[in-house]
This record gives structure tokens, sequence and C-alpha cells, in this order.
């Protein structure tokens, strides 16, 4: 089945967003938008892993994975393009769950944009240290600009041979290769270019394991993923010195973060709005996405601590994410931005 | 003084220069504007790459495409050249600001020409000895051209800019009234013209109808198992580009993969890679996968839908048989194809509710450039579509114009751009309608074609066309034994890659 894994996926986005976010949700969170939205929603619903993880999804795509899942009968709108599971489907994806690969490693949240400079320094410095070893001329793989200097500096600056090199990288991909399944292996290995052999394709690795490219996708992914923490974890390497100088930024939008440099100076929302002449509520949405996503910023100057508690009961009870359905519940005067504020403080789904 | 002979060899590592080349690398040397229409992999590169190794001063290269300036420095590279540099993207970099700080120490500068809209590049040109100026695929400067560039119109301005350095335009495909664009546009004086015959004898032409689509999927299928490799397939749509390099891998031909603008960086360059390596005897793919791609030994084109045009047709075939060998193009025809190909050229233009939707926004919000993109893409615009709507606001005096609109304005500018779009969509189906004329035409093919391009054919190669018949003996496939991959687990490959 061609679309199987993506499908598969869309019921996992699906299921966690329990009909309280439409599609373009889930297509935002796949393709890594940094919107204030997009970045509480993958925290809020605990998607972080796949936040910017499968960047060449259309919402097209999306749209018709959503399709065909409602023609078999898996998924049923509940309101304006957002779905829940039917009973069928939950029965289905419970099974898959089971039995399917799921990328246990995958950090997007982490690693979605240094992954693929990372992955282009790797396979290049593959590419050329063997080709360097087998005496053989090469065009490389990428045409970047960046990574083409990068390597060729990395490589001037060694004070190792490049056949020893060669070794170390080795073995350090061959033991973390050899910590993760034969398939993940093999996706990964097929995907460098050695002195004899292009990389493959997704779509010609998943022709020659017989299953679908989006399937292939991931696992390459998840075990890239896998590489940059274990390297992180284990310095010094070969891996690591790949990456060190990539940033892992706090995935805050570039707005937010100019509010988050003003609260930091101490002034207030009100002030900040006058400063940045925008309306209070964008810097509302700056706050709730802070909150979000800096573990040390409080939120009491913000809410009272009663509020909050109280906010945070409703939520249990009611089990729901609905701002709407949480303020009609609480009696008392909360606001819409004191709900989202503790939602986006919490995290955590219930 | 080394001759260019000396020169052809030491730099290039060939004996002789190929038709044309030498003529127009005099005249360039001598300080004359050149004109050069070469044919399809003519060696046309080689007519500005030499001279830099003369002149004093950076070889400036504009050309229309990233990945086609990314070949041809690499290329540059592959031969030993360390001076040579590309911008192509807004994305400043370190590299990049160095670069712009030495950019005198570059023999060779590739350019996108958005990116000369950059004020610090063009700036930092200013300051360097440009010794030539050379425009690729310079076709893609005229509104009649194939592929037409609108930000290529500025090019006479910036070359005036940087002090009118010797200009050199290129191109394979341009009827005159395009040749005399190029002129006008770049201003190009005094001028030699350098106008070589658009036919290329080595590629037998063949044209074969059908009358249900199945038809010519069986065909298709026949073709690629019958014919000689590497080969090309052009499709119109990335759709069928796809399912039908999976239809031949279930028929058994494994060696096949698809190409088009849809698929990521990464995954392009490894097909394309894989195909230039011979890991690869067949890509399916869309225009997206053309010109300027420079594969020596591709043995057969076919086109399993037809272009738009004749410049488009002759572009894609030109990609067969730069090694100077037998290769044949073949275009398979079902009745009624070109409804289709009408219908996607329709979809290239604005309609009229987009415009009218643009215009009442212009009213609103003025046309300041920058919020002029952004009202664009809230038309739900395509690119394709943002760039001939630019072109023609920038030909009415819209584009830049900060002040307001006053509604009569607006209502008049709707027309016109109403106007316009028709013209082109006539345009356009007069080109589409010389496509099919040339399909069913009854004599030689070849003669019509350099026909299209106000030229007579000198002389009929052998093996010419289908009209003038000739046998298919010599391009079905001599089993040659193939590298054949085995996969022996991925411990083993690991270790194959660095031991
Ligand atoms: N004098 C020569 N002798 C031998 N080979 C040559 C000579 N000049 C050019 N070539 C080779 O011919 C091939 C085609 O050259 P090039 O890419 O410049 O073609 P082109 O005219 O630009 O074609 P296109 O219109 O398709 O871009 C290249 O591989 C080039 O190295
Ligand atoms: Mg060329
Ligand atoms: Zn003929």
């Amino acid at each position: 089945m061609k679309s199987g894994y993506a499908s598969f996926l869309m019921l996992f986005c699906l299921h966690r967003f329990n009909g309280e976010r439409s599609l373009s949700a889930i297509y935002h969170l796949f393709s890594g938008k940094k919107s204030s939205q997009t970045l509480q929603d993958s925290k809020w619903f605990q998607l972080e892993r796949f936040f910017g993880t499968w960047k060449e999804a259309t919402l097209n795509d999306i749209e018709a994975l959503a399709e065909q899942l409602l023609e078999n009968g898996l998924i049923s709108p509940v309101q304006n393009r957002s779905y829940v599971l039917t009973e069928e489907g939950r029965r289905q994806f419970n099974e898959q769950m089971r039995q399917a690969f799921f990328p246990v490693h995958l950090n997007g949240w982490r690693y979605h944009a240094s992954e693929k400079w990372f992955w282009y320094r790797l396979s290049l410095l593959v590419q050329t240290l063997s080709n360097v070893l087998h005496r053989t001329r090469f065009e490389p793989i990428h045409r970047h600009e960046e990574t083409f200097i990068w390597v060729k500096q990395y490589l001037l600056s060694q004070r190792k041979m490049a056949r020893e090199l060669a070794q170390t990288l080795y073995e350090e991909i061959y033991d973390i290769l050899s910590s993760v399944s034969e398939e993940e292996a093999t996706v990964f290995t097929l995907r460098l270019t050695s002195f004899e052999r292009i990389g493959w394709t997704n779509e010609q690795i998943a022709s020659l394991l017989q299953k679908d490219p989006v399937y292939v996708h991931f696992q390459f992914q998840n075990v890239l993923h896998y590489m940059m923490a274990t390297a992180e974890a284990k310095q010094p390497s070969v891996l690591y010195e790949l990456m060190h100088d990539l940033s892992l930024p706090i995935p805050l939008t570039f707005s937010t973060r100019k509010t988050y440099e003003w609260l930091l100076r101490g002034k207030s929302i009100e002030e900040i709005a006058k400063l940045r002449r925008l309306k209070r509520s964008t810097i509302e949405d700056h706050v709730v996405e802070i909150a979000a996503n800096i573990p040390q910023f409080s939120i009491w100057p913000f809410v009272s601590e009663k509020k909050a508690e109280k906010i945070m009961e409703t939520v249990r009870k009611l089990r729901t994410r609905k701002l709407k359905v949480i303020r009609d519940a609480i009696a008392d005067d909360v606001s819409y931005f004191e709900i989202r504020l503790v939602l986006a403080k919490e995290g955590k789904m219930w | 003084m080394v001759t260019l002979e000396q020169l052809l060899r030491e730099k290039f590592g060939y004996d002789s220069f190929r038709k044309g080349q030498r003529e127009i690398i005099e005249d360039i040397l001598r300080g004359y504007d050149v004109l050069a229409m070469l044919p399809t992999g003519g060696g046309k590169s080689l007519c500005y790459q030499l001279p830099a190794y003369v002149l004093k001063g950076s070889v400036l290269i504009i050309s229309p495409l990233v990945s086609l300036m990314e070949d041809q420095v690499q290329q540059l590279r592959q031969r030993g050249e360390k001076r040579v540099i590309a911008f192509n993207s807004f994305l400043e970099t370190e590299v990049k600001r160095k670069a712009i700080e030495r950019l005198h120490e570059f023999r060779f500068i590739y350019v996108s020409p958005e990116m000369l809209q950059s004020e610090r590049l063009l700036h930092a040109l200013m300051n360097i000895r440009i010794s030539l100026f050379v425009v690729d695929e310079a076709h893609c400067i005229s509104q009649w051209g194939y592929d037409f560039r609108p930000d290529f119109l500025k090019l006479g301005e910036i070359r005036k800019h940087l002090g009118s350095p010797t200009c050199l335009a290129l191109t394979a495909t341009a009827p005159p009234e395009v040749t005399d664009d190029i002129v006008h546009i770049l201003q190009l004086q005094p001028l030699r013209r350098h106008i070589h015959s658009v036919d290329r004898p080595n590629i037998a032409i063949k044209v074969e109808k059908t009358e249900f689509i199945h038809e010519k999927i069986n065909k298709l299928f026949d073709y690629v198992k019958m014919l000689q490799g590497p080969g090309l397939v052009y499709f119109s749509s990335r759709q069928w580009a796809e399912t039908t390099a999976r239809q031949l891998q279930r028929e058994g031909i494994e060696r096949v993969a698809y190409y088009h603008g849809g698929m990521d960086s990464e995954q392009r360059m490894l097909v394309q890679q894989q195909f230039l390596r011979g890991q690869l005897d067949i890509v399916c793919c869309t225009s997206a996968f053309g010109m300027g791609v420079n594969k020596e030994n591709i043995r057969f084109v076919i086109h399993f839908h037809m272009p738009g045009q004749m410049e488009a047709y002759l572009q894609e075939i030109g990609r067969a048989g730069r090694d100077g060998k037998r290769s044949i193009a073949i275009l398979l025809y079902t009745n009624g194809d070109e409804d289709m190909v009408q219908s996607l050229m329709e979809t290239e233009l604005p309609t009229d509710a987009q415009v009218k939707r643009l215009c009442e926004s212009l009213l609103l919000y003025g046309a300041a450039p920058d919020s002029l993109e952004q009202q664009m893409s809230a038309c739900s615009l395509t690119d394709v579509q943002k760039r001939i709507l630019m072109y023609f606001l920038e030909t009415e005096g819209i584009a830049s114009s900060p002040r307001p609109l006053t509604e009569q304005e607006v209502a008049a500018l709707y027309e016109k751009l109403i106007e316009k779009i028709e013209s082109r969509r006539r345009w356009k189906r007069k080109k589409l309608l010389e496509m099919v004329k040339w399909i069913f035409h009854h004599s030689c093919r070849r003669e019509l074609i350099v026909r299209a391009f106000q030229q007579s054919l000198e002389k009929k190669p052998d093996l010419c066309c289908d009209r003038c018949g000739f046998p298919l003996d010599g391009y079905l496939r001599v089993e040659t034994e193939k590298k054949e991959f085995h996969f022996h687990g991925w411990q083993a490959e690991l270790k194959r890659i660095f031991f």
C-alpha cells in the first residue's frame, strides 16, 4: 500500500489532536512552521517529535490522506476540517501501534533545523573519504557551497590520516547502526554515497524493502536523530564534530523572541505592545508561546495561582483543551489568555 | 604568445574547436558584442570559458536556472579551476560575504538574475573589472522566447551600470523575433551575429500516432525495452512521470527513476547523479530536467506528451547524442493530446477572477514593491502566474509606485491586464498549433523544424525522420553487460564504502 505509513501517522496525529485542530495544524506540524500556534500545539498535544520532520508533505497530501481515511471509515468529521477516530479507526490504530515501527528516537523539536546540515556534512564526508581511499575522482553529492567548504576545512584541519579518520568514523557509524533495527541500518547505509555507488533515493530503498517511501523516510529520520542525540551525549567523536557548531535554537518565532527580550528587561505586556506598536493580543500570543517553550519562564506575573489551580482542575475534569468549554465551565472571571497560559505551561496532555 | 588551440588543449583537453566556437571567441577577443546561436550541445559554454583565460578581469555569467549554474560550476572545478563562485540565493552566509569582499579574485562569477537585485552584490561588481558579460540561455530575455523570465529584462540596464563590458548572448533556440529582442534589450553594439543551424543531424526524429492512450502506454513500454539506453522520457505532469516510472519497474525494467520539480533537492540530485554515473538507464521526467543537462551518451529521448512549442521540443531532444553519436527522438501522440497541453498552458495564465482580486487589492493597499508580492500571494497566484503579472504591471509602470491608485486607474489597469493576458493566450495557442501542424506534417520533419527558425536545411542526414524513412535497427539495444549491484546486508556495504 502506497500511503500506508503516512496513514498511520495521520491517525496518530488525529488521535492526539482529538478533533480539536484542523488538518492544516497537521500540515504545519510536519512542515515545521514556526508560528506560535504550531509550536504550542506540538507541545500541548505531545507531538513535538514530529515537528518539522516531513517537510515535503503538502497540504494537498494531508487532505488526500484524510479523504482516504474518511472513505475507509476510520475517521469522522467533527467540525470544519477536524476529525476524530471512529470505533474502527481506533481499533486499527491500536493494532498498528502494537505492530508498526514507531520512530522513538525522532526529535523534531530539537533537530528540525539542524538535521539537514548534519546529514549533508556527514554524507559528503563519507563520500569524500570513500573516494580518497579508493583513489577515485568524484562529484560532490550535494551542491551546497557551505557544506562543501565546511567539509574541506574539516579535512584540512585534521591531524589524522584519511585512513585513520575513516576507521574512526566507520566505527562510530557501525556502533550506532548496530543498535537500531536491521531495516533501519539498511536504509541508512543505502542513503550514503560511496566511491562506487550514488546514494539511493527513499523511493528506491522502498522498492528494495517492499515498503512505502514515507516509511523509509521516517526510518531514516529516526536513525539520523538517534545519531545526533548519541553524538551529543558522547563527546568527543567525529559525529559530534559534525554538529557542534550547528545551532540548536529554542524554537521561538522571531517576533516572540523580541517580546521575550523586553519581558526580561521588566516591561509589562501593555508597555511592550506600545513599544512595538503591536496589538495587546499579539503580545499575549507571544507570552503564551514563551511559556510553552521556556521551562524557567514563570507565568505567575500574568495569572494568579488560585486561578491556575481552578483552570487545571477543570481541564482534568472535562478532559478537553477547548478554550471556550473551559471558560464556560469556570463561572469566575478568567480570560482566554489566562487559560492558554496555564495550558501552555502545563504542557502535558491531562 | 599561446594560440587558442594551445589553450584549448591545455585548459580543456580538446583537440579542435567545434563548429563556430573559434569565430565566436575571436570576435569576443576583438571586443565585439556577440550573439551566438549554436545548437544544443554545440559547446556554447566554451565560448566564454576559454576567453576567460585570455582576458584580464572576471567573466560574469548570468544563467536562469540554479541547477544549471551549479552544474557548470562543478564542471569547472572538476577541471581544476578554483577561482569560480556562484551567487544564487539571498541567503547571506559567511562564505558569500567573504567572497563579495574579494570578488576580483574570481575568474568566473555566476549569478542568477534575481541576485542582481542585491545592492551589495551589484555594488561589488561595479568595483571590479568585468571583462565579459555573458547571458546564457538568452532567449529567456524575450517575452516571445521559450521560458520567458522577466528578471532578464533588467540585464540591459545592469550591463550599463557595470560600464557596458563586452557582451556575449548565448542560445540554442531563438527564432528571429527573439534574437531581435535579445539584441535590443541587451543593446548589443557593435554586434557580430553567429547564427548556426538549430539542426542536430545525429538525432533521428520519429513521430508515432495512436488512437487511444493505452496503445500509447504499450508503445512506450515497447520502446523502452527495445531501444539502447540511456534514455529520457518526457511527461507533461509530475503525476504521469511518477506513475509511469513505477509501471516500468513493474514491467521488469529496473533501473528507472523519475525526476520532477516537486521532489526535494537531495532526492533530485541523487537521481541526476545516478543517471550521469550510469547507475540508472532511464529517467521519467518533466521539463524540469532539461536545459543545460549535459550527459554525453543519452541515446534516446521519448516524448510521452508533446511540449507546448517547438523551442521546448528542440531543447528537450537536445539532451540526446551530445557525444555526436547516433541517437533518436520519438514523439508519441494520441488524439486529443493537444487539448491537455492547452489546458495546462491555460493554468499558467492568471484567471480573470484572480486579476480582479489583485486589482481590488491594489486599490486598497497601493503597489509598493514589498506589499505587491504579498498581495499576489493572497490572490493565490502560482509563481509562474506571478512572474507574468509582475511583468505586465512593470510595463504599465505600476509595479513600484508607492502612491495609492485611483479607482479609474485601477479600472483601466484591469482592462489592460485582461487584454495582455488574452494576447499571451493567443500567442501560446499559436505556438501550440505550430507544434500540432508539425506532428501532422507530411514531408520532412527536420526541414519544418529549421523553417520554424527561418533557416533552411543545408544537408539532410541519411537517418533523418519518419517521413523520409529510416530503419530502427541502429537504435536497438545490444545487450551489454551491466554492472549489477548486489546488496549483501548493511554491514558488508558499510565496510565496502570505507575499505
Ligand atoms: N571543442 C570541443 N571539443 C570537444 N568537446 C567539446 C568541445 N566544446 C564543448 N565540448 C563538450 O560538449 C558538451 C556540450 O557543451 P555545452 O554544455 O557547452 O553545450 P551547450 O551548447 O551549452 O548546450 P545547451 O544548449 O544544451 O546548453 C560538453 O560536454 C563540452 O565539454
Ligand atoms: Mg548550455
Ligand atoms: Zn526528414
